[in-house]
């Protein structure tokens, strides 16, 4: 995936990014960071075309995505799987179903479903846990159970918007080891996170954010600037 | 396909249920406004036969006092003829009158009470058939001219303008009515598919972000409001079915000779109307509701 010179201003007015540039390789794992409000999240819903740059051009799997017509959204979205800091899990749904459910609504045939959940359930290591419901799982479970559903379409982009935010460091760990092992896979990740600890100690590529502008771009960064 | 109606289906069942209280008030609404649609049919179509009934009968029928001598009938007879307006005049005798009275009362399930007088109260007549049903001419006043002979005419004109009258005023107060209530039932049905859309809120975003078309994410809406369409249309059609049978026999009483009746065309008239403006009215307040959630 990749920005160019990509600027998105808010119909109020707020400039959420101002001029990025912004080249992901496949098979990349990216650390996205900066303060709250620095525009992450903005950033993660233009890559999901869930909104649309006021300006500048966003690839995505090779194509731009301004151009893109409204029906052919969501296959594009089925190439990237998303993970979200409050996990975004049905509660009346148990961890299969929650998984099966992002193949159910996209049409996948009923004899596909079973293998692919079980595959994906299988990568997270929830197998043991599949026929609970949510609120019967401690947090990393649900994360875990939410990486599942953003990996059953074998998407070739994850992108996660702060995964860790909600759980204790031990688990966190888990959930990044994880990732890594998602990306070591071939998938690209794209990780947006507060979390200092763990971007420092990964010495991954790290994209710091601030004011809407991309600040620092370096491979084997730390979570903040190294002064 | 069938996989996709059956989610769709599914959900909109879940949904449904999920949200009862709306949706039972949402069908109750529409079972009220398509009672009231199928009884406007009902009696128009009701009127216009008796419209057509009337129209084809004599247009002017005038009742002779008993014991009028014959030749006082033939003079009348003639005199009649010879109007221009006039097509065709037929003279009907006591028996013949009493007759068909007889078969009329037997066809409805009316005992015979003349049989129990012994005697013959019914008239004999003049039947004037108009070459033009509009224009009468002279015909009412050379009945009236020979004195003692005609007891009473009925003028066919009246009662069809009566009718006419009739049922001008009830397809417009109806319809005026039947819109208000339509307008009514749109509202509830958006509103209750509304309150369906926002429990489902996270659901929606997250088929959304997994990459769901819209259609998955409309049509089990759209189902659950062709369901309560559905739903009324049943209740209304059931109970038209138990209504029928009573409903029948009053009119019957009411509006004797004139023949309305719930035949089988009719029936399915209004079954088809029925279930057709159910399912529209509960899929366009749907598609209305979702509509305006999708596009964002």
């Amino acid at each position: 995936m990749a920005l160019h010179d990509v600027t998105k201003v808010y119909p109020n007015g707020n400039r959420a990014l101002n001029g990025v540039d912004l080249m992901v390789p496949d098979g990349d794992f990216v650390f996205l960071v900066g303060p709250s409000g620095a525009g992450k999240t903005t950033l993660t819903r233009l890559l999901l075309r869930d909104e649309l740059a006021t300006g500048g051009i966003v690839y995505v799997d090779g194509r731009d995505l301004a151009g893109l017509r409204r029906r052919d959204v969501p296959a594009m979205r089925r190439r990237i799987g998303i993970v979200f800091q409050d996990f975004k899990l049905l509660p009346s749904k148990t961890v299969r179903e929650n998984v099966a459910f992002a193949l159910e609504v996209t049409g996948t045939p009923r004899v596909a479903i079973g293998p692919a959940v079980e595959r994906a359930l299988a990568l997270v290591g929830l197998s043991g846990v599949a026929e609970q419901r949510p609120a019967q799982l401690s947090g990393g479970e649900q994360q875990r159970t939410a990486i599942a559903r953003a990996m059953v379409h074998n998407p070739r982009i994850v992108i996660a918007d702060e995964p860790t935010g909600n759980l204790d460091p031990l688990i966190s760990w888990e959930i990044l080891q994880l990732l890594l092992h998602i990306n070591e896979l071939g998938t690209t990740v794209l990780m947006a996170t507060h979390n200092a600890e763990v971007v420092t100690a990964l010495r991954k590529r790290v994209v710091a954010l601030e004011e809407g502008r991309i600040v620092r771009d370096e491979i084997g960064g730390g979570y903040h600037h190294a002064y | 396909m069938i996989r996709f109606v059956a989610f769709a289906a599914r959900r909109a069942v879940e949904g449904f249920w999920r949200n009862r209280v709306m949706s039972v008030a949402a069908t109750v609404t529409m079972v009220l406004m398509l009672l009231l649609l199928s009884g406007l049919l009902i009696v128009l179509s009701g009127l216009s036969a008796g419209l057509t009934f009337v129209q084809q009968k004599v247009d002017v029928q005038a009742y002779l006092n008993d014991g009028v001598a014959p030749d006082k009938i033939t003079a009348l007879t003639l005199q009649l003829e010879a109007l221009p307006e006039v097509a065709s005049v037929t003279y009907k005798n006591k028996d013949q009158a009493l007759a068909e009275w007889r078969a009329q009362q037997a066809a409805q399930g009316n005992a015979d009470l003349v049989a129990v007088t012994g005697t013959n109260p019914i008239p004999a007549s003049l039947n004037i058939k108009l070459k033009d049903p509009g224009v009468y001419g002279q015909v009412v006043s050379v009945l009236k001219a020979p004195p003692g002979v005609i007891s009473r005419i009925d003028e066919t004109q009246q009662v069809v303008d009566a009718i006419i009258a009739i049922t001008n005023v009830l397809r417009t107060v109806g319809l005026v009515i039947l819109i208000m209530v339509a307008l009514t039932v749109l509202f509830i049905v958006v509103n209750t598919i509304r309150m369906a859309v926002m429990a489902r809120a996270d659901e929606i975003e997250i088929m959304r972000l997994v990459g769901a078309s819209d259609a998955f994410i409309r049509w089990p809406f759209i189902f659950e409001g062709l369901l309560v369409g559905l739903l009324g249309a049943v209740v209304t059609l059931a109970i038209l079915g138990l209504g029928a049978t009573p409903l029948s026999h009053l009119t019957n009483t009411l509006v004797n000779e004139v023949p309305i009746g719930f035949d089988q065309r009719l029936g399915e008239q209004v079954a088809v109307l029925v279930v057709g403006a159910g399912l529209v009215l509960g899929g366009l307040g749907a598609w209305i509701s979702v509509r305006s959630y999708l596009i964002r």
